[in-house]
């Protein structure tokens, strides 16, 4: 009682994010009931018919529906797993470099795409992809066959997802840089008078130091599980790979803008919603129970 | 709290007072903004009160200015001689609008034309639309359905121009009554001759001369000229740079696309408006196009065409823009479309490269020309009125306004290089047989050998404009536009071989087919229409880029499984009752 009279100005300062939070992130939801509407936008929330559970059945019985969540899926998981292991790799390969600027420029250079919007870079990699592109000017100088790289499905999903990890990757490496600096430097002095080289140092010293970054950045990467990346593949996408490129996101897109279903693409946006919950409790709950971890 | 200094306290209350304050003006700002039309409309209830009271004047003017809001979609100006970096706002033709009848024309939102459906879509989620709507027959449907459309039979009664009057009457008031309800006119349809979706095949006649080849007749000539196009260096430049025809991502659109060589094959899928046409089958029963075997014979050609280079190998990517870009860059010299080409592209083609020599035929088809899918009816601009503004009328004289400065007393003012942009003016209804009424009338001219046009009414801006293009083109003359834009009006409006002059010989000799379905689109297209769109462009796609053949007749079963099947009998079931046959 006494740390609260303590700490209450700093209670106080709170109040405006809350307020934000309630305003922004809270309010909205009350449109969620528009998932159990067969809504009429001009009718609005309080005429439009309540059609129960209605919308969900109609959408997971799209026969599109199963495709398009195996590749939200599929696409989520690889990008989420690379764009932890990337920014490590190039973090702790960053963190060997001695000459400053050097690694300054290194670490700017892989940063700077992270500020490009997809609407822009879209644009560039499918003219590089491009049949007269320079990839396939490459490929056919050595005497390769051209090949169609946005026109088909395998290749199509390899270039969302490494596009996508090389565009964010600059964010997290920053960030686990940040958390290597942070490591006692003593803890490497003590391992070199102990023997330990450069490799041992660092499974010993810096992986389990950065560990809890890790574990913070899974975490909320798994809120994430269902997202795809929404505004990269709506600009990179065409008809002939959306057997393996159309997501949720992408397919709500096209049920409310389009087709102005407005219900089902509510459905479809709770029933993400309420799997990414899901996600987020049960893995922070894991990283409690086995690794004895708390983020807040 | 008594470590806390008296100031820190202060400073962190103001702060979060100030936030709680900025916050709360903005949920005022929120609330306030769907009152301010409230306010400009009873300020102009006033106005009509003071209106009525005297008789109706068409063309009169509001004593007290009334805001109409409104929301734009355009295009980029059509006229080359437009003042560059002109805005909808500062469209001349509001300024006169606001001359002429004290209407204040406020636009909610402007977005290039390509992004309008979405930012509808969100509009109209949202509840917030403007006083003066263009729709097509889908939102006509839905806006109508959830009753948010002014009657606007009295305002029209009263209002409405002679020379509007005419317009809507043109087709015997058919148009005018698809869209009333009940007695009430809801919208007030934009319409036009539905001969003008006549697909022709434009060519490059300067590339068949390089080449020694005729213009060709059938699909057989065709694929030869197209192949010869790809790999014989047509515009002989001693480059491997050109292929045959042109094509997009969307095979059934507005243009560029494959809907004319369909019906080449007498296969008739859609008349590009993202769902099947329907033709007449042998029962009386109406048959969806797009799931015929003959579709099927076609993406055999176009499969094989693909695979040659006849067409773009990443076509599925390529939206109609760049389309447009190969066929003003020299490209390509076929492209399948409609009677308007040489006023937009071709003629940037023509100045670009002043040999190109474009020409329109007649469809090739298997064994001689084809016959082209043409709609019953033409109408997919709507103007409507929102219920709650409250006079209504402003939206007629706004049309009546349009029609009243073709007349020949505007025609030194109204010029593209003032900044009049007449494609942006909304709402604006166009006499329905413009098209036809400039064809004879400039040919009229021509042929006695006049120097002036001479008729004085509605439709003389257009007409005088498209004769004077013409003479102009004629005599080489291009002090006024350049040689390509004279040639545009001409070839696509006056001359007897052009766009619009081979429609009529079409028309005339009957070589046409009607998609016999123009009733409002179905409760089971407005559903599902999107998924089988997307079923559609998949398998289509798939089959032109090397797929397997067959894959069609899955299509078929899935295109009717997926609610196919119902769209069957819901347009049957409104052939059967409501369609004049």
């Amino acid at each position: 009682m006494k740390s609260l009279k303590k700490e209450f100005p700093l209670h106080i300062m709170l109040i405006p994010g809350v307020i934000v939070t309630l305003i922004y992130a809270y309010g909205p939801m009350a449109g969620l009931v528009m998932a159990f509407q067969q809504f009429e936008p001009l009718s609005g929330f309080f005429k439009s018919d309540f059609v129960g559970l209605d919308n969900f059945r109609y959408v997971f019985n799209l026969p599109d529906f199963k495709q398009v969540l195996w590749n939200t899926l599929v696409i989520a998981i690889i990008k989420m797993v690379l764009s932890l292991l990337v920014p490590l790799i190039l973090a702790l390969l960053l963190n060997e470099i001695t000459k400053k600027w050097f690694a300054g420029f290194i670490q700017s250079a892989i940063f700077l795409p992270f500020f490009l919007s997809w609407t822009v870079l879209g644009g560039v990699i499918i003219e590089l992809f491009s049949l007269n592109g320079p990839i396939n000017g490459l490929i056919s100088s050595m005497g390769l066959e051209p090949i169609m790289f946005m026109l088909d499905n395998g290749w199509f999903r390899g270039i969302i997802i490494g596009s996508d990890v090389w565009k964010g990757m600059g964010y997290n490496m920053i960030i686990m840089l940040a958390a290597i600096t942070g490591i006692n430097a003593t803890l490497y002095e003590a391992a070199e008078v102990d023997g330990a080289g450069k490799w041992k140092q660092m499974l010993n010293i810096t992986l389990p130091g950065i560990a809890p970054i890790i574990i913070l950045l899974s975490v909320l990467g798994l809120g994430g599980i269902l997202n795809a990346g929404f505004e990269q593949i709506l600009i990179m996408y065409n008809p002939t790979v959306y057997a393996g490129a159309d997501i949720i996101d992408t397919f709500v897109y096209r049920l409310g803008m389009f087709s102005q279903q407005f219900g089902p693409a509510a459905a479809v946006g709770l029933f993400k919603s309420i799997i990414s919950l899901f996600m987020v409790s049960t893995t922070y709950y894991a990283a409690y129970k086995f690794n004895n971890y708390r983020i807040f | 709290m008594k470590k806390m200094r008296p100031w820190k306290m202060i400073l962190s209350v103001t702060m979060i007072l100030s936030l709680l304050s900025a916050c709360g003006s903005q949920g005022n700002g929120n609330a306030n903004a769907p009152s301010t039309p409230k306010e400009d409309t009873t300020n102009s209830a006033t106005d009509s009160a003071t209106n009525s009271a005297t008789a109706p004047d068409p063309l009169g003017k509001y004593p007290e200015t009334v805001t109409v809001t409104e929301i734009l979609g355009y295009n980029p100006p059509e006229d080359p001689r437009t003042p560059s970096g002109i805005t909808p706002e500062q469209n001349a033709y509001l300024k006169d609008l606001k001359e002429m009848m004290n209407i204040e024309v406020k636009y909610k939102w402007t977005v290039p034309s390509a992004q309008f459906e979405q930012k509808f879509s969100l509009a109209m989620a949202s509840g917030d639309l403007p006083d003066v709507i263009e729709v097509d027959q889908k939102n006509y449907e839905k806006l109508k359905k959830q009753d948010m459309l002014a009657d606007l039979t009295d305002a029209y009664a009263q209002y409405a121009s002679p020379a509007l009057k005419a317009y809507m009457d043109s087709d015997g008031g058919f148009a005018m009554k698809t869209f009333s309800a009940e007695g009430k006119q809801l919208g007030i349809p934009a319409f036009e001759d539905p001969f003008l979706s006549t697909q022709l095949l434009w060519i490059r006649q300067d590339w068949l001369n390089n080449l020694g080849l005729q213009a060709p007749k059938t699909i057989d000539e065709l694929e030869k000229v197209a192949q010869a196009f790809t790999h014989s260096d047509p515009d002989q430049n001693g480059k491997n740079d050109t292929y045959g025809i042109a094509i997009q991502k969307n095979l059934f659109f507005w243009g560029f696309d494959v809907r004319g060589f369909f019906n080449g094959f007498g296969a008739y899928p859609s008349v590009g408006d993202k769902q099947s046409a329907w033709i007449k089958g042998s029962d009386d029963k109406l048959l969806p196009g797009l799931i015929q075997p003959e579709v099927k014979t076609a993406l055999g050609k176009l499969q094989a065409w693909y695979k040659d280079g006849i067409i773009d190998k990443e076509f599925a990517l390529k939206d109609e823009n760049k389309a447009v870009e190969d066929l003003t860059a020299g490209k390509v010299g076929i492209s399948y479309g409609e009677w308007w080409y040489p006023n937009w592209p071709l003629n940037s083609s023509v100045d670009k490269d002043p040999k190109a020599d474009w020409i329109a035929i007649q469809l090739p088809g298997i064994d001689g020309p084809a016959k082209s899918l043409v709609p019953k009816i033409r109408s997919n601009k709507i103007f409507v009125v929102n219920k709650k503004m409250k006079n209504p009328e402003a939206a007629i004289k706004m049309l009546n306004f349009y029609i009243e400065v073709g007349n020949k007393k505007y025609k030194d003012k109204n010029k593209a290089a003032d900044g009049y942009v007449y494609n942006w003016f909304n709402p604006r209804i166009a006499n329905p047989v413009d098209i036809d009424t400039i064809y004879s009338e400039v040919n009229k001219a021509l042929d006695a050998n006049q120097t002036e046009i001479t008729i004085d009414d509605a439709n003389y801006k257009t007409v005088a404009d498209t004769f004077k293009a013409t003479k102009d083109f004629l005599a080489g003359d291009t002090s006024n536009a350049t040689k390509g834009v004279n040639w545009g009006q001409y070839y696509s409006r006056a001359a007897k071989d052009g766009g619009w002059g081979l429609t009529r010989q079409i028309k005339e000799n009957q070589q046409f087919v009607y998609n016999e379905f123009y009733g409002l689109p179905t409760p089971t297209v407005v559903e599902k229409g999107g998924q089988l769109d997307k079923l559609m462009q998949e398998s289509f796609t798939k089959i032109i880029m090397g797929g397997s053949l067959d894959d069609f007749d899955k299509f078929v079963d899935s295109w009717k499984a997926l609610g196919g099947n119902e769209i069957i009998d819901e347009v049957n079931e409104w052939y059967s009752t409501e369609a004049t046959k």
